[in-house]
């Protein structure tokens, strides 16, 4: 293990990983603090510049885009009362009033600290519990990875936001998208139409740059001419000491941070959601634990601490599933499945034992930018303000050129720049229906995983279905998604 | 019928309409026999689309019953004219790269998007458009050009 991480650092402390590291980790706050963009669309964007790179700075890129974008919502939660992220929507209700009451940058500081102290919880959390996990999964075979395949897909269709029915719907055309192409095991051509460009299925990235980026311009592009201009909250530094709170309010703050960090990395590490769930709830059981619950929602410390600490937590939780079992934990980690596969990488078991180096490289990425996200965002504060203030309608068409640079760049091909036009239409046209765009890519990523392992499992088992029942790993993961469906089933029919 | 309910009818509609449009696409695919029963490369897509369909009209079923705004989507005023304008435009831009190139092209789609875009209260500032937008497609052909090495369009001027 020390060679491993000596082997990490070395590969991390060099001038252009280092340098990559604090150009992913401020473009990530500046993702994160502009409302409508996100920390998605930030790694989905630079997803192709990884192509140049080497594994290790590519991964290392994408990991600090993550935690800065992570992070980054808490400025213009506090100071524009918009959460800049859906990570950081409950920030708003007690970072806003904090903002009112004269004390923006208490809460400032408070958020950045205990994001950092989050991270640095979910971080330990993932180099304990990852490599653990790795074990245990080696031994797992098609049956066992079919099972938690499909428990994946449950989790994420009925955990999304809104209706269960189009959470479901979401992630079945997403599978239904994975299954154009050549198909596993007999190879037949499925869904091309006679068109080579469609042989080897939809490119990740393009799937990926579509949803989350293209979908968003067209989607600000409905409400920007008649904006209001939003009225961001003035920060005076003079007088202030330290990250502007006091060490009894800090340490006022432990077992918040400690159950917030825990529900956190716990709600990070279930497949397909993450800081943007994570938050809220770590709010409201904050809130219902508090011994002063009115005072939630009128600027106390307790709310920002306890959705800042949760939300960042959720960044080791997620890649968890992403680095153990190659399963997204979240939106951003499955874009970055996409980073990994640029790598011709795959996320599994395999990675601890093959690439033990690129883990640890990933876990030293991790750490380093979460310290560079505590310095950049708290002394860096005063220009990220200012970036608030860059309208959205010169933004925009810019982030567009970008994604279409970067889609024209996966093969020189024209193809893939309209490949990301029909997803960004297809998931317009969902975000404007009220479907959850997350299930689609959940789907279309661990739909091949659940086909190839079904196939795969029945070649194992002559044919015979119950092979997945009588494997007890497999039939425990098989019984929570029906679990997991009938449990929300009832919650939908319950009344409120 | 309200306007949620009508909504989410047509959401409903076009759910089900997904699943037999896909389930008529899987019946195409040739069936090849092997020796593992009777799972082949249609199984799961017929599977798939026999959810959608399920789907589809539990969707039309639960349509009736008085949606949550939360279920129903972004309901906000929405500027549809401008979204249209945006679309069309980026299929021009994405339709030009090949035979105008990638400068001319990003520079002319800029320009027009940054004004679309600007705020109904505000006038657009085409000068300044015209200088960002000259800068962003130069020092983006420039970094993927030189830095990235990818290869972008040229189109009929070279450029």
């Amino acid at each position: 293990m020390l060679s491993l991480l000596q082997q990490g650092l070395d590969a991390v402390f060099t001038f252009q990983v280092l340098g990559l590291v604090l150009f992913g980790t401020v473009i990530g706050i500046i993702f994160g603090a502009i409302p409508g963009l996100t920390s998605t669309m930030a790694v989905a964007l630079f997803l192709p510049i990884t192509y140049t790179l080497s594994p290790g700075a590519g991964i290392s890129l994408l990991v600090a885009l993550f935690v800065g974008g992570t992070s980054g919502g808490l400025i213009s939660a506090i100071l524009l009362k918009i959460p800049g992220t859906p990570s950081s929507i409950a920030t708003t209700f007690d970072g806003g009033p904090m903002m009112e009451k004269g004390e923006a940058v208490k809460a400032l500081g408070a958020g950045i600290v205990f994001s950092f102290l989050g991270t640095l919880f979910s971080i330990a959390a993932l180099v304990f519990i990852a490599p653990t996990l790795a074990k245990v999964a080696l031994r797992f075979g098609p049956h066992e990875y079919f099972a938690i395949a499909v428990f994946s897909l449950t989790l994420i269709a009925t955990l999304a936001s809104g209706s269960m029915i189009k959470g479901i719907f979401s992630g079945v055309v997403g599978f239904a998208f994975a299954t154009v192409g050549i198909a596993p095991v007999d190879a037949v051509t499925r869904y091309t139409f006679g068109y080579a460009d469609l042989n080897g299925g939809f490119q990740i990235l393009t799937v990926l740059i579509g949803l989350f980026a293209v979908s968003e311009i067209i989607k600000v592009a409905e409400t920007v001419r008649h904006e209001q201009k939003a009225s961001i909250g003035t920060v005076s530094m003079k007088n202030i000491k330290g990250f502007g709170f006091s060490m009894q309010e800090f340490f006022g703050q432990g077992w918040n941070f400690i159950r917030s960090s825990i529900i956190g990395t716990g709600i990070g590490i279930l497949p397909g959601i993450g800081g943007g769930t994570s938050n809220i709830v770590s709010y409201i059981v904050a809130k219902n634990r508090s011994k002063h619950p009115e005072k939630f929602g009128t600027g106390i410390l307790d709310g920002v601490v306890a959705s800042e600490t949760a939300n960042n937590a959720s960044i080791g939780g997620a890649m968890v599933p992403l680095l153990t079992l190659g399963i997204p934990g979240d939106a951003v980690t499955a874009v970055m499945l996409g980073g990994f596969m640029i790598q011709g990488i795959q996320p599994g078991p395999l990675l601890f034992v093959s690439q033990g180096a690129l883990v640890y490289t990933i876990f030293v990425a991790l750490l380093l930018s979460t310290v560079m996200m505590l310095v950049c965002e708290f002394y860096g504060l005063r220009i990220f303000i200012k970036l608030l203030a860059v309208p959205k309608h010169i933004l925009l068409p810019i982030i567009l050129v970008l994604c279409v640079v970067g889609s024209f760049g996966l093969d020189s091909n024209l193809f893939d720049v309209w490949t990301i036009l029909l997803f960004g239409l297809i998931g317009y046209g969902f975000l404007k229906v009220g479907i959850s765009l997350p299930p689609f890519i959940i789907g279309f990523i661990l739909g091949p995983m659940a086909e190839t392992n079904l196939r795969r499992g029945l070649q194992l088992s002559d044919g015979d279905f119950t092979g997945f029942l009588t494997n007890p790993i497999s039939a425990a993961f098989l019984a929570l998604s029906l679990a997991s469906v009938l449990w929300s089933l009832y919650q939908s029919r319950k009344p409120r | 019928m309200d306007r949620i309910t009508k909504r989410e009818f047509t959401v409903g509609a076009i759910m089900l309409a997904c699943g037999l449009g896909y389930m008529a696409l899987t019946s195409q695919i040739p069936h090849i026999k092997n020796q593992y029963g009777f799972v082949d490369a249609t199984f799961v897509p017929y599977v798939l689309s026999a959810i959608m369909c399920l789907l589809g009209v539990l969707q039309i079923l639960t349509a009736r019953q008085p949606a949550k705004e939360a279920d129903a989507g972004a309901t906000t005023s929405a500027d549809q004219r401008t979204v249209f304008k945006t679309i069309a435009l980026i299929i021009a831009y994405v339709a030009l790269l090949e035979p105008v190139g990638f400068l001319l092209a990003t520079v002319v789609y800029l320009v027009i998007q940054f004004t679309l875009l600007t705020p109904a209260d505000r006038k657009p500032n085409i000068p300044l458009y015209a200088l960002i937008a000259v800068l962003t497609s130069g020092i983006t052909y420039a970094i993927f050009r030189y830095a990235f090495d990818m290869v972008l369009p040229v189109g009929l001027f070279g450029f």
